[in-house]
């Protein structure tokens, strides 16, 4: 992606004269709430390169990936809200509200047409034409397909905006879907959790201020430096998994000895996140280590892939996570195919595994 | 009369819009409407799961005040199967609260509600060395000095202390300056800079809360470790019906407690006190004092006629909500109702809540009148938590078309949340009701022997009184005694947070280290049906979960939350609720810039997503019509 212009270079580029150029400075003066005596400084800023503009969108979500934002530790959130970026739109930080906020709004489309970022927290709510998520008098959905038609990329910031989220999940009420569904021919960063981890969350943002475009991105749009590793290969738990110790039940020997949560139902087998290597706050814990199963917040549609309690194999719409490598190679999607990265000799291990690990049960009975 | 529009209101939770008749001669609000604007349908969502992972759908409601719901659900849950956590359990999940709460209102105040009454504009014009000075003076003249009980004492000085050079000063009012002259604003653009209220407070004042802004944006992270540490994660840790999943053991670096682990949590804990204590508390009191001075003692509404309170900290493990044991075993015993504060102490009446009449459906009801459904059967008629019947009637505004509004109707419907009333009246929640409630209690002698904690709390009202010089009923009924007492509350609950921490570990030195019990954990040892109530004194206020399980699965399930207590839209026989209440009783300079009124609704901590879900899952399936071609599998 270009490096953003100045507000000048546009007008330069379009053949705009410099009074026009001074009278839509007058018009960002005023619309910053500022006295028309500080024209001078805001002509001189606007000839000037600028931080990335972002525009932060909320459809029906809990806020919670904002919150998540801004519990990063590396970049801080300060460092990343005034320094790395401008954050001209967000209803979770943003002074203004109303008429004028959405006048600003207009304005920033405008000002930076196709050169803005999109990001989009929580899901489009798409049943009765929109009506189950209004924001300024208006649908979500029209917002949305409008602020995305000048963006230049697109982030969609959790499992809501990558792919309904809870809202979506059976029987989906509001006809609740992820963002590409309704947007389309731009690059989208898919950032799925919930939440994603704050550093991830972050960690795009910086990535695009640091080397001036957008992350690598897997075959499903996800930032590959954080969703290119399964929680199962990078869990500190595995090596009790490999030799076949499990906990059985919450807070039994196995829990207070750190062992596996496989059988507690963990998803961590099938969820590619940061969270067994990043962790969260900068490596201090992840769910599995404070003995809670993986939940696999971060996998489309798991919110219906429950109960959690239930291990692997009997739920999910792959089936059989011992077969899934089977099944994944029966599918187009390349990237469906990573999820079925589990190798043969994996999944025979786990075989013997689970079988050692029913044997040494004492009551005999089958835990699932 | 000038009707105003204000959607949508930044700096809360979730999609609110206002609207208000305002007089312009005379500033008067003449009628406010509070509309929430989305709705998610979580409770749908939430029929046929399995009860053991309820916590972890219904926490998403919101990921502000995040683990409000887990503990809702898992305490209506728990009730319903008649599960007693472990000591362990009990103790952690009261840290979770309390780390929360500390958290939650801490950045209400700075990123959320800041705004409101500060300006970096203003502050540009402040002296560095002014603001230096000024900031000793707060730290000064605006503690209040009092602590939780003795116990474990690892600190050996503040680690987080304010700056109070003029260099500091000058080093933020010059990157503030920057951010101006940059043109990019950012978040600080497009508001009513030029508002009177921005000039009630000196420059001074401006600069070292924008820079307490700036500096608060990085510290709150520090006191959520506890989170991490207990749940995995933050937002939405995690859980487990029966107890916590955080196993001990102090022999193993493997388990997720462990010596070094509760240190981070202490370590936490310690800053949250001195976040409150040398920032939130001086910075809160001194511009709350200013205002107070200034006249500005209007905004309060229904916190003056009628308040309520479910009390919180189950001080050890309770057996459950139903059979009344939770209200027998309340560390902050703020369960009731109180009427007529406003009059004072004398006039002030005070009911109990008990437990058998949770399942009253003469106590808690919730209407429809003015809320974009409809109960066919009931006809208007309020109803029971567990008759609820959903059926959404979406009528479109006032003016302009159902998918673009000019204005709603505050004669019909417009809302997504319904009206939920306690024996058919309206009331507010929120950290004033706690306090007002422990207040009149302990004044009326109800409580005849404070605890500590109820003594901190009317510790606490007297000296503020005392620094305001106003009686409680005339300060703490205003827009600014909503907004400080929910700093008195982060006080109180930062060192509640250590109270527990305290007994966790005096517990585990006992060699107790259990925090779960799965002797209920399979569905087999459930009864057939059961219903269940979890109550949880949430940062917003008054929060209930209602369950009904049916062979192993949710049948129903049903939360009534603070925000929906507060922001619900009016009703005949009721009369207005707390955000239209508090709207009209504040006063509005500019008609069509009304800052008194965003401050006024923020005063409240709003909650949205939290509030605009509500409804029953009666096995109603809500009709899906999409026109987008992407979209057809969705049909129903």
């Amino acid at each position: 992606m270009d490096k953003l212009e100045s507000m000048w270079e546009v007008y330069l580029k379009k053949g705009l004269s410099r009074r026009s150029f001074i009278k839509g400075c007058v018009a960002l003066t005023t619309m910053m709430g500022l006295s028309t005596n500080m024209l001078a400084e805001v002509v001189a800023a606007a000839e000037k390169n600028s931080l990335p503009v972002v525009i932060w969108l909320h459809g029906h979500e809990c806020t919670g990936c904002d919150e998540s934002f801004l519990r990063s530790g590396t970049p801080l959130a300060s460092d990343v809200v005034l320094n790395t970026i401008a954050l001209e739109y967000s209803h979770a930080l943003s002074a203004s509200s109303g008429e004028p906020f959405e006048h600003h709004l207009q304005e920033i489309m405008k000002t930076y047409n196709g050169k803005y970022i999109l990001a989009v927290e929580g899901a489009v709510a798409t049943a009765e034409n929109g009506i189950y998520c209004m924001s300024g008098g208006r649908t979500f959905t029209s917002l949305l397909q409008e602020v995305a038609k000048g963006a230049a990329a697109i982030i969609e910031y959790g499992s809501c905006a990558t792919g309904g989220g809870i809202q979506a999940a059976k029987p989906n009420p509001t006809g609740s879907v992820g963002v590409s569904y309704i947007v389309g021919n731009k690059p989208i960063v898919k950032v799925p959790g919930c939440p994603p981890i704050p550093e991830v969350m972050t960690g795009v943002i910086m990535h695009y201020a640091l080397f001036g475009k957008l992350p690598p991105l897997d075959s499903e749009g996800r930032p590959k430096q954080f969703y290119g590793n399964r929680i199962h290969d990078t869990c500190y738990r595995r090596p009790f998994f490999d030799s076949g110790k499990f906990a059985e039940k919450f807070d039994d020997a196995g829990s207070k000895a750190g062992w596996c949560l496989y059988k507690l139902g963990c998803r961590g087998p099938e969820t590619y996140n940061s969270c067994g290597n990043l962790r969260w706050w900068n490596g201090l814990s992840y769910p599995i280590q404070s003995g809670a199963p993986c939940i696999g917040c971060s996998n489309d549609h798991f919110w219906d892939d429950a109960p959690f309690s239930t291990r692997m194999p009997e739920y999910g719409p792959l089936g059989d996570v011992d077969k899934i490598g089977a099944i994944a190679a029966g599918l187009t999607a390349a990237g469906v195919a990573a999820h079925g990265a589990m190798s043969v000799v994996q999944k025979k291990k786990r075989q013997a595994a689970e079988a050692k690990a029913d044997e040494s049960k004492t009551d005999g009975k089958k835990v699932d | 009369m000038k009707r105003v529009v204000v959607d949508p209101i930044t700096r809360i939770e979730g999609h609110l819009r206002v609207e208000i008749k305002v007089d312009e001669a005379s500033g008067k609000v003449e009628d406010a409407l509070s509309s929430g604007t989305a709705w998610r349908g979580l409770e749908l969502v939430m029929h046929d799961r399995d009860p053991r992972d309820g916590w972890a759908y219904i926490q998403r409601i919101c990921g502000v005040c995040t683990t409000a719901h887990a503990l809702g659900s898992l305490r209506a849950v728990e009730d319903a199967l008649g599960i007693t956590i472990p000591k362990n359990a009990n103790y952690i999940r009261n840290i979770m609260a309390a780390t929360q709460t500390v958290q939650d209102h801490l950045i209400h105040f700075y990123h959320l509600h800041a705004l409101d009454w500060v300006s970096p504009v203003e502050a540009l014009a402040a002296d560095p060395a002014a603001a230096a000075a000024l900031q000793n003076t707060i730290l000064n003249t605006y503690q209040l000095p009092f602590e939780g009980p003795a116990g474990i004492d690892t600190q050996a000085f503040p680690k987080s202390f304010p700056a109070a050079t003029p260099k500091y000063f000058k080093v933020i009012q010059d990157k503030v300056k920057k951010i101006v002259d940059s043109g990019q604003l950012g978040i600080f653009a497009a508001q009513w800079w030029d508002h009177p209220d921005y000039k009630l407070l000196p420059p001074e004042v401006h600069l070292l809360a924008v820079a307490h802004y700036l500096e608060m944006l990085d510290k709150q992270r520090e006191i959520v470790t506890p989170h991490v540490i207990f749940g995995g994660k933050n937002p939405h840790p995690m859980y487990c019906v029966g107890g916590m999943p955080c196993s001990i053991s102090l022999d193993d670096m493997n388990a997720p407690i462990n010596t070094e682990r509760l240190a981070v949590v202490d370590r936490a804990v310690n800053t949250s006190i001195d976040l409150v204590k040398y920032y939130y508390l001086p910075d809160l009191l001194a511009i709350g004092h200013i205002y107070v001075q200034k006249g500005y003692v209007d905004g309060g509404g229904m916190a003056k006629e009628r308040v309520l309170s479910f009390g919180d900290y189950p001080d050890e493990p309770c057996s459950g909500t139903t059979n009344g044991d939770y209200f027998k075993n309340l560390l902050i015993r703020s369960h009731g109702v109180v009427e007529d504060f406003g009059k004072g102490l004398n006039a002030a009446k005070f009911t109990e809540l008990k437990g058998e009449e949770l399942s009253d459906p003469a106590v808690f009801t919730e209407g429809v009148e003015h809320a974009w459904y409809e109960y066919p059967e009931a006809d208007g008629k309020s109803l029971h938590p567990w008759e609820g019947v959903t059926k959404p009637k979406y009528t479109g505004p006032k003016e302009g078309t159902k998918t673009e509004w000019k204005t709603l109707d505050e004669e019909g419907k417009y809302s997504w949340l319904k009206t939920p009333l306690w024996r058919g009246k309206m009331c507010e929640v929120g950290p004033l009701a706690q306090y007002i409630i422990v207040y009149t209690k302990v004044k009326k002698g109800v409580i005849a022997e404070p605890n500590w904690a109820e003594k901190f709390i009317v510790d606490q009202i007297e000296a503020v009184s005392k620094l305001l010089n106003l009686p409680p009923e005339v300060w703490m009924t205003t827009m600014v005694g909503r907004t400080a007492v929910r700093g008195l509350a982060a006080q109180l609950n930062a060192y509640i947070n250590k109270y527990y921490y305290n007994k966790l570990i005096e517990n585990i030195k006992t060699g107790d280290t259990k925090v779960a019990d799965s002797s209920k954990w399979e569905p087999s040892t459930w009864p057939k049906e059961a219903k269940g109530v979890g109550l949880y004194d949430a940062p917003r206020g008054a929060l209930s979960h209602w369950v009904h399980i049916k062979n192993g699965k949710i049948f129903n399930y049903q939360a009534i939350v603070p925000t929906t207590w507060n922001a619900c839209p009016r009703d005949s026989k009721a009369g207005h609720g707390a955000y239209e209440k508090a709207m009209m009783d504040t006063k509005v300079k500019v008609a069509d810039k009304p800052l008194e009124i965003l401050k006024v609704v923020r005063s409240f901590d709003p909650c949205m997503a939290c509030a605009t879900h509500m409804y029953n899952a009666e096995g109603k399936r809500i009709k899906v019509v999409t026109t987008d071609p992407y979209l057809g599998t969705l049909q129903e």
